[in-house]
């Protein structure tokens, strides 16, 4: 009597769990077709290309290993090892637990993604751009010798992603902070010590302003009135085509990546509108990257700031 | 590394994200943008880059936009966490766009700020099509009075209830001059600007407006705050107040009407007028300003008797309160051609007082010392140190004063005999209440035809003396 008393509550845990197991099962079972239709029905243009998640996780797993090289750098290991499996895993892991972190990844893979297009749709070279061309020609030697730097950065930033790697030192400061604090999160406590050193070194070494976003808005802030110029992506190129978008309309460049596809026409519209575009300049842009696409009638009668105002209003793209 | 490239301008930040230093361009965005010089970055980008900077300990760069003024700036900024071993950044600038911001649409620019207007509007009213007033309606106590006499006024011009700056009286006036002059309205200390919306179909006559009357100040919170402690004071000290809390503040305004007035009309501003009328106006602002003067006088008088009157003592340094005291009246001085010889720059005299008091008896001193001095004379100030106390001396020229006058010239309302200078015979009487209430004391040496010594006398600082050179 007392036996049973006290085995029926641990016998209703178990099945309570099990009822638990089998409803989440059940839920996860559903979700399949949806998504796998999803993931079938998505061309070559879609956010979610095989090419692109393999680009994100890449990458993702990429930072992790740098962050565990910085470590062994700092236990008196050899320079280069090669990390097992589960904590590179892990680490990997933890940081796709950061939605921000993601989203960035995600849009330099778009990003990637679009480069490759317009290289092979508009003959547009990833790396070198009439504007860019024109700003290492600059008069200015300061110019001359971002747009130089910048040129750098691209070049390593296509190899990097040919490779589906990206350096730890190219994140935003925001989001490298996030990383370094993953990785104290996951370090264990013998390897403390180490684990602060690393953040230490990397934190002194980084500087965002040497990154390629970094030079690309600088570049592009420093032309002032003139950066009207750079919202043309034949021109410009990809890059710093996204970074001057990002700049003019108030936009995360993140957002203004994710805006290109082609699931997010108004907003790219919107977006170049609120620019200060007029509606020829916004139909060039269309035509080269949505070239199957018409802009609405009436669509200058949208004045800027009021483009602003609905993309305001409409909120940050979800996931960005 | 790469090497370093020129910087516009850089700052510091201190650990609450404050602005303690900065070059000339970073200042003035800081102060355009509506900041402090030190104080908060105003910029709201560039603090969200100082703030992570410092948080993260990581060296960011951004490209901020911010509006100062009618420009819009884009500036490329360069955070660093500070490496002085001081919490805070270092913020280097390293180019700097601006923009005329884009000019506003005026008609949509007019339909928001009458909808601002008529949203913070303290008094509306309805006028007909040649501006009388049909009803009116306001909360705000100091609007009372002119509602008041609205409301009896019916069918009257409102323009005939308040004053109106500059204008031109003569009425009616068209309601576009009208529409957003500023008024003076009885009963309220607070200046008023006017707005006029006609209610009429586009392209005809207005037949009739709503009158807006707005404020830029708030209501003062003595006029909005029920007086509660009355009840507590006694009869005598609430009647000792009465000058100084009630009857200045209502007197100052229209004192200053009439002051002003007069001067338009000396100055014959609003027209040509006989030389003996604008003499007339001159007389009528000299009494005024002595008027005013005497208010001040009156209200002083009501603190330093009142039974808890106390000073504030501090440690202050004599000769520099000479000093200044010689420089608010130097001008003065120099109109009457007489010359004030205040201690020389170098000169110190420490002493315990409060600063405000002290500088007000030497004013007070000095104006006597000027305006009874004959032309082309001399006022000493002079200072010096007698053992634990400290002296002021204001000596001169003038005609002196005789034993038994040197015992009046203290007394409350004491004129001796004179009349028509601007003097009220409060002064000396206030400035020995202020000087005793300091722990020290004001007298006069003199004799008839030597000049007059007033001698302040304060407690030294003899801690200050000591660590003097």
């Amino acid at each position: 009597m007392m036996d049973s008393a006290a085995q029926s509550p641990s016998a209703n845990g178990v099945e309570a769990l099990l009822r638990e197991e089998l409803a989440a099962g059940d839920a996860a079972a559903e979700n399949v077709s949806p998504i796998l239709r999803h993931l079938l029905d998505n061309g070559a243009n879609s956010m979610f290309s095989d090419a692109i998640i393999s680009g994100v996780r890449g990458m993702l797993s990429d930072l992790a290993r740098q962050l565990l090289d910085a470590r062994a750098r700092f236990s008196g290991e050899v320079e280069r090892v090669d990390h097992p499996a589960e904590h590179l895993n892990a680490l990997a892991d933890a940081l796709s637990a950061s939605p921000a972190l993601l989203g960035h990844l995600h849009a330099l893979a778009c990003e990637w993604q679009l480069t490759q297009q317009l290289h092979a749709r508009l003959a547009l070279d990833p790396v070198l751009s009439p504007l860019l061309q024109a700003q290492m020609a600059s008069p200015d030697p300061e110019t001359a010798s971002l747009a130089m730097k910048l040129l750098a950065a691209q070049a390593r930033y296509c190899q990097e992603q040919r490779r589906m790697q990206l350096a730890l030192t190219e994140l935003p400061g925001d989001l490298l902070h996030g990383v370094l604090v993953a990785m104290r999160t996951l370090a264990g406590v013998e390897d403390d010590a180490q684990a602060a050193a690393a953040e230490a070194a990397i934190r002194l070494e980084f500087h965002e302003a040497r990154t390629r976003l970094g030079l690309a808005a600088r570049l592009i802030a420093g032309m002032g009135g003139a950066a009207l110029s750079a919202l043309s992506i034949s021109h410009s190129g990809t890059a710093l085509f996204l970074s001057a978008l990002a700049l003019a309309s108030g936009q995360d460049r993140v957002v203004a990546v994710m805006s290109i596809n082609e699931t997010q026409l108004a907003r790219l519209a919107l977006a170049l509108r609120a620019s200060g575009l007029k509606q020829l300049a916004v139909e060039e842009q269309f035509l080269a990257l949505h070239p199957d696409i018409a802009l609405p009638e009436h669509f200058e009668q949208v004045s800027p700031d009021h483009a602003a105002a609905l993309l305001a209003a409409a909120g940050p793209l979800a996931g960005g | 590394m790469s090497p370093k490239q020129p910087a516009l301008a850089r700052a510091l930040s201190d650990g609450d994200d404050q602005l303690v230093s900065a070059d000339e361009a970073l200042a003035n965005l800081q102060l355009r943008c509506g900041g402090e010089m030190p104080g908060t970055i105003a910029v709201p980008a560039l603090l969200e880059a100082v703030r992570k900077a410092r948080r993260y300990q990581l060296k960011l760069a951004r490209a901020i936009t911010a509006q100062a003024g009618d420009e819009s700036v884009i500036a490329w900024i360069e955070v660093e966490p500070r490496q002085d071993g001081e919490q805070g950044c270092e913020i280097v600038l390293r180019n700097w766009q601006t923009q005329a911001l884009p000019p506003e649409n005026l008609d949509a620019t007019q339909v928001l700020r009458a909808g601002i207007n008529r949203h913070l509007a303290e008094l509306t009213a309805v006028l007909d099509a040649r501006q009388n007033v049909l009803a009116v309606d306001a909360e705000a106590p100091d609007l009372q009075e002119l509602v008041g006499a609205m409301t009896a006024g019916l069918g009257q011009d409102w323009t005939q209830f308040v004053e109106i700056e500059g204008g031109s009286h003569r009425k009616p006036m068209h309601w576009r001059l009208l529409d957003g002059a500023t008024l003076r309205v009885s009963g309220s200390e607070r200046s008023w600007r006017a707005s006029l919306y006609p209610r009429a179909a586009p392209g005809a006559a207005p037949d009739g407006f709503d009158l807006c009357l707005t404020s830029d100040e708030p209501l003062p919170e003595s006029a909005s705050e029920p007086e509660t402690e009355g009840d507590e004071e006694s009869d005598a000290q609430a009647n000792r107040r009465l000058i100084g809390r009630d009857v200045a503040p209502a007197l100052r305004l229209p004192i200053a009407r009439i002051i002003a007035n007069a001067e338009t009309i000396r100055t014959r501003l609003a027209g040509p007028l006989a030389a003996e009328y604008a003499d007339y106006a001159a007389d009528i602002a000299a009494a005024g300003q002595h008027l005013l003067a005497l208010l001040d006088d009156l209200a002083d008088l009501e603190v330093v008797e009142a039974e808890e009157f106390k000073t504030a003592p501090d440690r202050i340094d004599l000769a520099d309160v000479a000093r200044r005291a010689a420089g608010i009246l130097g001008v003065r001085a120099r109109e009457q051609g007489i010359v004030v010889d205040p201690p020389r720059a170098g000169e110190s005299l420490p002493a315990v007082a409060e600063f405000r008091r002290v500088l007000q008896v030497l004013l007070n001193l000095l104006g006597n010392a000027i305006r009874y001095s004959p032309a082309n004379s001399q006022v000493w100030i002079r200072i010096e140190a007698d053992g634990d106390r400290a002296r002021v001396i204001v000596a001169d020229q003038g005609p002196g004063l005789a034993a038994e006058q040197q015992a009046r010239v203290f007394e409350k309302f004491e004129r001796l005999g004179r009349s028509g200078d601007g003097g009220s015979g409060l002064g000396l009487y206030i400035s020995r209440r202020l000087a005793r209430a300091m722990g020290g004391e004001l007298r006069v040496e003199s004799a008839p035809g030597q000049g007059a010594r007033f001698i302040l006398d304060l407690p030294a600082d003899l801690k200050a003396r000591a660590d003097l050179p």
